[in-house]
């Protein structure tokens, strides 16, 4: 019978399971209403205590009502345990509910196992947390959509200050915070369930709401271009290194290319690296691209500042891993070392023929390239630390190439360097030379900033 | 007759779930909110400069009671009183006098002294109260001060408080007070109230994201019984008249404010995450349960993360992220003032009844609160020693209407009284408790304006019967 049901999973959850059962615990996970479920944990106790007396089953109420105190009738909800109900229950002048609270196997010191547990199934559940309530409030609905779009436009710029060294907690809870590690896939998974939000958006808004929604969108738009103005190149690089690891991942990170592309259309000569790198993946995943530009327009200002703190990120992440699979050469850098303001268009040119080479052959390569480095060590003769900026060449892989290099510099600083000085120094290096090579790239050559892989 | 109305209407019902499962529960539907409008424009501050002193303030402030105070004096010590500003004394001549009180307290902290390099003073540290036998009372208006002694209570007044004294100026150039008067309450505002039963909920310092978590249960039982989780049917169906929740400042523990980040230098600071992050989240998920059963206004305190001084500004909704998603979740100022079906509604966090308190030898928040109403007044001593923008037009802390409830959130106990006016004001004063600290928050009938406050309590390992400290 669907009626003994119940009885059958609070038994399998009390005792097999050994758990906490609360009435709320219950009550998501069966999905019935708080009050049934309060009557099926009463029924529960009854019946088990019937059959077997020594039932090991502990139970706790809920005990609610008036009690005179210092001159005040205050109204008193506590949670006792099965012992304390009767003295807590004549304490009170009025008895206004009593019911279960929870069954456990165990004897509970304290009522801390019960928060928990009523924590944890509403944490889970946060998205309908009234639903098994006994109120209904017809008030309580989600804002209307002109509201709803307007505040993610400063949301999202104010997302670059606000996460600070905290990875992500501001943005709505659409997007997972997961995501946002992943870069590109990130952004088209948060614009994926962005869509699904903008569908109802969009059947919910009026005629009225119709221009609305269309003045937000351009606006968007107008700032995405702002924002890929000012981050544009570097963002484009970025989306073809990013796009290169993350080939196994999500299918929709295609589109991307192909979206940027025409969005970005005022560093038109940025992009053709982009476009020849991207040709060949585009050619792979076509069919994947047919999103609206409308939708799409809508997340780019979330993305475009997630971008920059991801692709921030993920620049030192790509010049210290092993990535083989590097479509952008570089070679550019070195050009870069030689003249430290090169007018773009020049170096522009000459990336892009190793590009198309690049794309073409689309194969592996490891270049050695010499990157300007913070070297840090302590002084021994005056006992202070000393930071020096000492070129080096450095393979894509981070490693062994640093090693003779600080032996350049070292002859004219006092040889009273301890050996175990450099290997220190040296796993240092190794942990932070992708960080420091890349900020000395930028510190060196303003257009290394705009030409990264 | 309605202090027990919350739980006498619930009691027939109240063993009904201790039953088998019966046919479908019923749901109740949350009254819905007749009228609201929110009265706070005074207090949103839009542009802020800071370049301007705070004499304005003061000037704006006598300007705007000088009137009322007047009036006042007139009634009180008959039509034909001299009033007199302070230039224009004469030795002898009984006047009646109008300005600001100024109190000059040896205990109070001056920043100046502290880091004064002559003084060689070490910082004093906080007191719960600064008030001393030697402190003295001045009496200043626009142009001149004087020293008062006489029939006024030196301990008891603050500095900030705009009065009218009668007395005379005495040969040693003091002016002796034979009477004293403040402004009063103000005028009545006509009542609109409804006339069956209507709950608002009033709570104040949640104080998420302390150290200890014994508040936490009390915490989720309030919202259970605000949401319609906990109960029986019959509690249910009186928590369904619970119109509002109005969360009255501190929903951040003050362990929340984490000050050795502020001596540590950034770049060691890099990878910590505030404290105050986690507790925003958990308000969050709180704010969330209740948003979807319930209009919430919530009220910045002192501890929570936004700007210091009076007033102080609604927090910022990307903070609450899941909450703000909903309409019934408003982030209103600090004080907040709002007609809620028809009631009128005025209250603070608490930091204007906390800062007088150290400076008066008030001891009763209640006492406290009732003294700034009839001083017309919500913080006289900011920006002495409260923190408070530097108004220049008008002073916006003035009372000018006369709540229908008047609270301050974060007191130490439960207090309420119904003051009677003499021009016909009924005023419900409600000091609402800190909740951390006493698991007791307030429900407020608007029908009838009465008070009732409404406990919460798990049960520990030392003792189940914790008896909450109510009232008095």
């Amino acid at each position: 019978m669907a009626d003994e049901l119940y009885l059958e999973n609070i038994d399998e959850f009390v005792t097999d399971q050994n758990r906490v059962v609360t009435y709320k615990w219950l009550s998501y996970t069966l999905g019935v209403h708080v009050n049934q479920a309060k009557q099926m944990l009463y029924d529960y106790v009854e019946r088990k205590r019937k059959e077997s007396s020594g039932a090991q089953l502990h139970v706790t109420y809920l005990v609610a009502g008036n009690l005179h105190q210092n001159g005040h009738v205050c109204h008193k909800v506590a949670v006792v345990r099965e012992d304390k109900l009767e003295a807590t229950k004549s304490k009170l002048s009025t008895l206004a509910s009593v019911h279960v609270y929870s069954i456990q196997k165990a004897l509970l010191k304290d009522s801390s196992p019960l928060y928990n547990t009523d924590y944890d199934i509403v944490k889970t559940n946060l998205q309908h947390c009234s639903k098994f309530s006994a109120i209904r409030c017809a008030a309580a609905v989600p804002r209307t959509p002109p509201e709803a779009p307007r505040a993610p436009a400063p949301q999202g710029q104010s997302e670059p200050h606000a996460a600070g060294a905290v990875n992500g907690h501001g943005p709505p809870a659409a997007r997972a915070t997961p995501q946002q590690h992943r870069g590109i896939a990130g952004m088209f998974a948060a614009k994926a369930a962005a869509k699904p939000q903008d569908a109802p958006k969009e059947t919910k808004a009026e005629t009225k709401e119709a221009p609305s929604v269309s003045a937000a969108s351009s606006k968007p738009l107008i700032k995405n271009n702002i924002m890929n103005n000012f981050f544009g190149k570097a963002a484009m690089n970025k989306l073809k290194a990013n796009s290169v690891p993350e080939q196994p991942k999500e299918e929709k990170e295609a589109v991307k290319p192909s979206v940027a592309e025409p969005e970005l259309s005022p560093n038109a000569v940025a992009e053709k690296p982009g476009k020849k790198t991207e040709s060949a993946r585009i050619q792979q995943k076509d069919k994947k691209s047919k999103m609206k530009r409308a939708d799409r327009s809508d997340d780019e200002e979330e993305r475009d500042p997630e971008n920059v703190k991801k692709k921030r990120k993920r620049i030192k992440q790509l010049q210290s891993d092993s990535s083989d699979e590097e479509d952008v050469p570089p070679s550019p850098t070195p050009e870069e070392e030689r003249a430290p303001s090169p007018p773009p268009v020049p170096a522009l040119k000459t990336e892009l023929e190793p590009a198309s080479t690049e794309g073409s052959a689309g194969g592996r390569r490891r270049k050695r390239k010499r990157v300007l480095k913070s070297k840090m060590f302590i002084d021994e003769e005056e006992g202070c630390m000393v930071t020096e900026k000492v070129y080096e060449s450095e393979s894509c892989t981070d490693s062994e190439d640093e090693f003779p290099k600080p032996k350049a510099p070292a002859p004219h600083k006092p040889p009273v360097l301890p050996t175990k000085r450099e290997p220190k120094e040296e796993r240092k290096n190794l942990k932070k030379g992708a960080a420091p090579a890349n900020r000395a790239n930028k510190q060196v050559s303003i257009m290394g900033f705009f030409q990264k892989k | 007759m309605s202090h027990a109305m919350f739980s006498e209407q619930a009691a027939p019902t109240a063993q009904g779930l201790l039953a088998p499962p019966s046919a479908e529960p019923p749901t109740f539907p949350r009254v819905p909110v007749s009228g609201y409008s929110d009265c706070s424009q005074p207090f949103q501050l839009g542009e802020r400069s800071f370049s301007r002193q705070y004499a304005h303030i003061y000037a704006v402030r006598l300007a705007g009671m000088r009137p009322g105070l007047e009036r006042c004096a007139r009634s009180r010590w008959g039509n034909d009183i001299a009033l007199r500003k302070l230039s224009e004394l004469q030795a002898g001549e009984k006047c009646c006098v109008v300005g600001t009180l100024f109190k000059a307290m040896q205990l109070q902290p001056s920043i100046l002294q502290e880091i004064s390099e002559e003084h060689n003073l070490v910082p004093q540290p906080p007191l719960p109260k600064y008030i001393q036998p030697s402190d003295e009372l001045m009496l200043e208006d626009e142009l001149q001060r004087i020293k008062l002694e006489g029939a006024i209570d030196v301990q008891r007044l603050v500095t900030g408080t705009i009065l009218a004294v009668y007395g005379s100026e005495q040969d040693d150039g003091r002016f002796l007070v034979e009477d004293h008067c403040f402004a009063g309450l103000p005028l009545p505002l006509p009542w609109n109230g409804p006339s069956s039963n209507r709950f608002v909920l009033l709570a104040s310092g949640l104080g998420l994201g302390s150290v200890s978590g014994e508040a936490l249960l009390s915490t989720q039982l309030l919202v259970d019984v605000v949401t319609g989780q906990l109960g029986a049917e019959g509690e249910q169906s009186c928590a369904a008249h619970i119109t509002r929740v109005i969360l009255a400042g501190n929903l951040l523990s003050q362990n929340t404010q984490s000050r050795d980040t502020i001596n540590k230098a950034k770049y060691l600071t890099k990878k910590t995450q505030a404290a105050s992050v986690e507790a925003v989240k958990m308000l969050d998920e709180i704010l969330l349960q209740l948003c979807t059963s319930v209009p919430v206004d919530v009220m910045p305190g002192e501890f929570d993360p936004t700007n210091y001084t009076l007033p102080q500004q609604p927090l910022h909704r990307c903070m609450l992220p899941l909450a703000s998603t909903y309409a019934t979740l408003r982030l209103v100022t600090n004080p907040y003032q709002a007609n809620l079906d028809g009631v009128r509604f005025l209250g603070t966090s608490g930091q204007n009844i906390s800062d007088i308190f150290k400076y008066s030898s008030m001891d009763d928040y209640l006492e406290i609160l009732e003294w700034t109403l009839q001083a017309g007044h919500i913080s006289p001593t900011a920006p002495d020693t409260l923190g408070c923008y530097p108004f220049y037009k008008s002073d916006p802390f003035i009372l000018t209407e006369c709540p229908h409830v008047y609270f301050c959130g974060n007191a130490p106990h439960f207090q309420s009284k119904l003051l009677q006016g003499k021009e016909g004001q009924r005023v419900l004063l409600v000091t609402v408790p800190d909740f951390s600290a006493t698991q007791t928050a307030c429900l407020i009938n608007l029908c009838d304006l009465t008070c009732q406050p409404i406990t919460f309590s798990g049960f520990g390992a030392d003792s189940e019967d914790r008896d909450m400290e109510v009232g008095h």
